[in-house]
């Protein structure tokens, strides 16, 4: 295993920025450290040689998912000044999961297939796109439709909030809104 | 390391033709914004005002540079360069000519989509790190702004990516010289993408009439509320940055690029360039802002729907015509 400086950067970018979105005391803080991850995530398939797969990591995870987080601490929270705070519970649940789950992740990686010696040969978008939408268009295709129920499901969800009860009980006092279209 | 050299020498050089290039916009746009309403606009300095962006620049590097209190400072200072870098960064895929171009990238759409979607977050940090009540309202509106927007620049984008069945910035080009330019056949879906791509890419960078996060006389002046001197430029400078550089997309897509008969290839992406910018200030000066919620229900409403509609029919060209 030699050693690799650009690899070695991004991956030290990547686990610092990591730390930070965890232990980041405001939610806004928390939110562009993880835009920093997802970042370094996409300088990453750069450098491994996929372009395509980094340009659509900046754009949906970046552009979007995280534009959307952000949107949503600002439309959720009261915001009275800079004050968002990151409030989490189960650190140590939370701790103990992402132990294991690194140790599975270590064990696997290690113990599978050797490391490409070459640089891996460069996929073209249209190669991409070929595989995508033909060789394994049913698992494209299910995947999709796997998303859209997720969607769904977290419409109903939503939806159904006052219909559960005790479930008000759990989620914080929010100021009492005027039903518009009971 | 003579790539890295290359690299440095090359985006150096376009940078500093960029921003030149913006000085001479400041100064061009209030020319022809005084024009428009029978002024004279800047005369004193230098012949004809030319050298008022001098001027400017020199008074913005005197002014004191504040940072409220109970501002964020980090983020607070990070906001204006952040802008003008995501700004200046599209740059790198636009090919200004046969050869000049910075990288050209296999998905060189892709990679201009997608560093303009991160535009968005110097605005949205600008707003928070301010800790002042208008800021923040410019910057919700501006990621409610983005967030939807976004989804029509993306669908016109698709459009001379389907026609000319690459994501290459110059392959597209090439295709448009050897074959038509895009906006002229096939017109019914060029000229509609062509004009939800400006539109998108107005409503993107924030000008007028959907300058909206800004919005001087509803939230003073919106994001830039506590910027003063510098800092302030910056933000400024960002805005004409992003007008100039998608201007460079637009024609590189839709209108042929760099050809074009009897001129070099330069002079050819130049002049549609600048005459798309030189539009936009048109467009600028003449109407007015939109308000929060036509500004949704026009992109949700009109512009998703008629961008669906170009994809699938671009798709439908390409399989049974082109």
């Amino acid at each position: 295993m030699t050693f690799d400086p650009g690899f070695t950067a991004v991956a030290l970018v990547m686990i610092v920025s990591a730390l930070f979105v965890v232990r980041a005391r405001h939610l806004i803080h928390a939110a562009l450290w993880l835009g920093v991850t997802l970042l370094a995530t996409a300088v990453l398939y750069a450098q491994l040689n996929a372009p395509f797969l980094a340009g659509v990591q900046v754009l949906t995870y970046v552009g979007g998912l995280l534009t959307l987080m952000i949107f949503g601490v600002m439309v959720t929270r009261r915001h009275e000044g800079l004050d968002a705070a990151a409030e989490s519970d189960g650190k140590d649940r939370g701790f103990i999961f992402a132990t294991a789950l690194f140790v599975i992740l270590a064990v696997v990686t290690w113990t599978s297939a050797p490391v490409i010696a070459s640089p891996a040969k460069v996929a073209t978008t249209a190669e991409l796109a070929r595989a995508l939408l033909d060789e394994y268009l049913i698992a494209f295709e299910a995947l999709s439709l796997l998303l859209l129920a997720a969607i769904v499901g977290a419409v109903v969800l939503v939806r159904r909030r006052d219909a559960v009860p005790g479930a008000a009980a759990d989620t914080p006092a929010l100021p009492a809104t005027p039903e518009v279209n009971p | 390391m003579t790539d890295f050299t290359h690299g440095a020498l090359y985006g150096g050089g376009i940078i500093t033709v960029i921003m030149t290039l913006v000085a001479l916009a400041l100064w061009g746009e209030r020319k022809m914004a005084a024009r428009m309403q029978s002024r004279l606009g800047p005369t004193l300095v230098g012949p004809f005002g030319l050298l008022q962006p001098v001027a400017d620049v020199l008074k913005l590097l005197q002014k004191e540079d504040i940072v409220p209190d109970e501002a964020d400072r980090v983020l607070f200072n990070l906001a204006p360069p952040l802008g003008a870098i995501g700004a200046l960064a599209v740059a790198a895929v636009v090919p200004f000519s046969a050869s000049i171009i910075g990288a050209d990238l296999d998905a060189g759409v892709l990679y201009l989509l997608a560093i303009g979607a991160l535009g968005v977050l110097p605005v949205f940090i600008a707003g928070w790190g301010s800790n002042n009540k208008f800021a923040l309202l410019g910057a919700m509106r501006a990621i409610a702004q983005s967030v939807s927007y976004e989804v029509p620049l993306v669908l016109a984008a698709l459009v001379p990516v389907i026609l000319t069945g690459t994501m290459k910035v110059s392959a597209i080009v090439e295709y448009q010289a050897q074959h038509h330019w895009l906006i002229a056949w096939p017109f019914f879906l060029g000229v509609p993408a062509f004009v939800l791509f400006m539109l998108a890419m107005l409503a993107e960078s924030n000008r007028i009439p959907f300058d909206i996060p800004e919005a001087e006389s509803e939230l003073v002046a919106g994001i830039t509320t506590e910027y003063t001197g510098m800092k302030f430029a910056l933000f400024y400078m960002a805005e004409y940055l992003h007008t100039l550089i998608a201007s460079a997309v637009a024609a590189a897509l839709f209108l042929g690029g760099w050809d074009g008969p009897f001129a070099p290839g330069l002079h050819w992406m130049a002049a549609k360039t600048l005459g798309l910018f030189a539009f936009v200030y048109w467009v600028r000066w003449t109407l007015l802002r939109f308000r929060s919620d036509q500004l949704m229900a026009l992109c949700w409403r009109w512009l998703v729907p008629t961008g669906v509609a170009l994809v699938l029919g671009a798709a439908l060209w390409v399989v049974f015509v082109g």
